[in-house]
């Protein structure tokens, strides 16, 4: 025990209280090295899937098909109609030619079938898109206020598929935040905990350096070191097992990315992100020691 | 040393100290009586600047006691030596560790501050050979005074603050440390030390007669 102005004894003294107990240390700062793994991930995660769109598939769409014959109405100020619709977000026009060949492209539909459309054609009509995520009640009413918009014909659209997709999507984002919250929690949790174990505060010492007159910076220091130490450590154990999850996972996910064409921002380079996490990490840890410590000195 | 109507108050119970007026010089040896909570504890604990008074002034060598810095007062006290009651050692570690951190805490080095633990104890009687390397846990309430007031002792202090200085010592610990005591005080050490007043083993004639005495009752200075 030394509490002189010296940064290497006070670096000695908060070595021995972080590393004279192995089997704590393992169990604690392994815990900890796994949470905030978890949450380093799960960061990364988000930071990759960062330029990812809501799929098509899980918008709410309608198709609004104009009446009247072609070249009757003024194709333009409907769409313009259309869009001044709340929660609609979107508006693509399909015009009878182009719905045509696209069912000319389909290798199924027959010659037969293509040529008994062309004397009947198909009604220009819009692929509208609603806001993604918006509540069913609002998307049934702009349909409804759709309906009534001059020139259109009728609206399709399945209420029952996007309700269920809604709440399914309602449930997924709760479930969502609360794993979010648990995580947030175990790892503030983790960290406080590791960070004060080592830098463990005895007040009865601490008083008694207070009554002797160490200055607080020094009394703090060696709490300050073994709180940073512990957090450091356990930080780079975290990393070693983000670098062991991200190269198992970075094939399947640059495959996946490839194959359905999704926009995945780069990897980052995980040698120079792993030292800022470390340092980040050993520097969260003096901060919550150091305070745990003054906290002991005030009394 | 001047204190000019300096008052501690806690919260809405009695003051432990009200209107006290005090002036000590340098090399005074004054002794602090009063029976339990007549506030000489408190007066101990307001000049180490371990509290703040709720009024007056407190001047320490011209300075404002109030005034200081946190960094100022820590300086201030590596310049005294305080014996807290009941002697706040730690347990677990030994007896030259405990009297050793004093001068650790001054900036001495390690084996600089064995060398003035195991002086301080040699000077107040504490057998270094048997005890040195025990921890404190294991000593007599005696020996764990003796063992605080070789820390109080160990960096030749400019002020010693003692509170109930005598306690737990026989007569003969007793005297020594009263002989002590007044070394320091002619080699110009100024020394408050707190007694209690109900200790009629130990009567004031122990104490040479230049020591001068303040009686506290209730807070107050009573002639």
């Amino acid at each position: 025990m030394n509490y002189t102005a010296s940064r290497a004894l006070a670096l000695g003294e908060a070595l021995r209280r972080t590393l004279g107990r192995p089997v704590e240390f393992v169990l604690v700062a392994g815990a900890t090295a796994v949470l905030l793994g978890v949450g380093a991930l799960a960061a990364l995660a988000l930071w990759r899937a960062g330029p990812l769109d809501v799929p098509s598939a899980a918008r709410p769409q309608a198709l609004v098909l104009a009446g009247g014959a072609q070249g009757e109405i003024d194709l333009g100020a409907l769409q313009a109609a259309l869009r001044r619709v709340a929660t609609v977000a979107s508006s693509e026009f399909v015009g009878r030619d182009a719905a045509l060949s696209q069912l000319a492209q389909r290798k199924n539909l027959s010659s037969l079938g293509l040529a008994e459309l062309r004397p009947n054609p198909l009604p220009d009509a819009f692929v509208v898109g609603f806001t993604a995520g918006a509540a069913p009640e609002a998307i049934e009413a702009a349909v409804a206020e759709l309906r009534k918009v001059k020139n259109v014909e009728s609206v399709e659209y399945q209420p029952e598929l996007y309700r269920r997709i809604w709440l399914l999507g309602q449930l997924g984002s709760r479930l969502g935040v609360l794993l979010a919250a648990a995580l947030a929690a175990a790892l503030v949790i983790g960290v406080a905990l590791t960070a004060t174990l080592w830098g463990r505060v005895d007040p009865e010492e601490i008083r008694l350096l207070d009554l002797l007159g160490a200055e607080p910076a020094i009394v703090r220091r060696p709490y300050v070191y073994a709180g940073a130490i512990s957090l450091l450590l356990a930080a780079a154990l975290g990393w070693l097992l983000v670098v062991a999850a991200s190269s198992w996972l970075e094939p399947w996910v640059s495959a996946a990315a490839l194959q359905f064409a999704l926009p995945l921002a780069p990897a980052l380079p995980l040698v120079w992100a792993g030292v800022a996490f470390c340092l980040g990490a050993a520097l969260v840890g003096a901060l919550v020691a150091s305070a745990a410590a003054r906290m002991a000195i005030r009394g | 040393m001047h204190l000019e109507r300096v008052e501690k108050r806690y919260g809405e119970f009695r003051p432990a100290l009200v209107g006290l007026d005090l002036s000590v010089a340098r090399g005074e040896l004054l002794l602090v009586q009063g029976a339990a909570a007549s506030g000489k504890s408190v007066l101990l604990r307001l000049l180490a600047g371990l509290e703040t008074p709720s009024g007056g002034v407190i001047r320490i060598a011209g300075e404002n006691l109030a005034g200081m810095r946190p960094r100022a007062r820590a300086h201030l006290r590596r310049s005294m030596g305080i014996l807290p009651p009941g002697g706040c050692l730690l347990e677990r570690k030994s007896v030259l560790e405990n009297v050793a951190l004093a001068p650790w805490v001054a900036g001495a080095a390690l084996e600089e501050g064995m060398r003035r633990a195991r002086a301080a104890l040699d000077l107040v009687g504490l057998d270094v050979a048997r005890y040195g390397t025990a921890p404190c846990a294991h000593l007599t309430s005696g020996q764990r005074q003796c063992v605080a007031l070789a820390r109080a002792l160990v960096n030749r202090p400019a002020l010693l603050l003692l509170d109930d200085v005598l306690s737990a010592l026989d007569e003969t610990s007793a005297a020594r440390i009263i002989g002590v005591l007044d070394q320091f005080s002619a080699a110009g050490v100024t020394v408050i030390a707190a007694l209690r007043s109900a200790a009629p083993s130990l009567p004031m004639a122990m104490w040479p007669a230049r020591a001068r005495a303040l009686r506290l009752a209730d807070g107050r200075s009573v002639a």
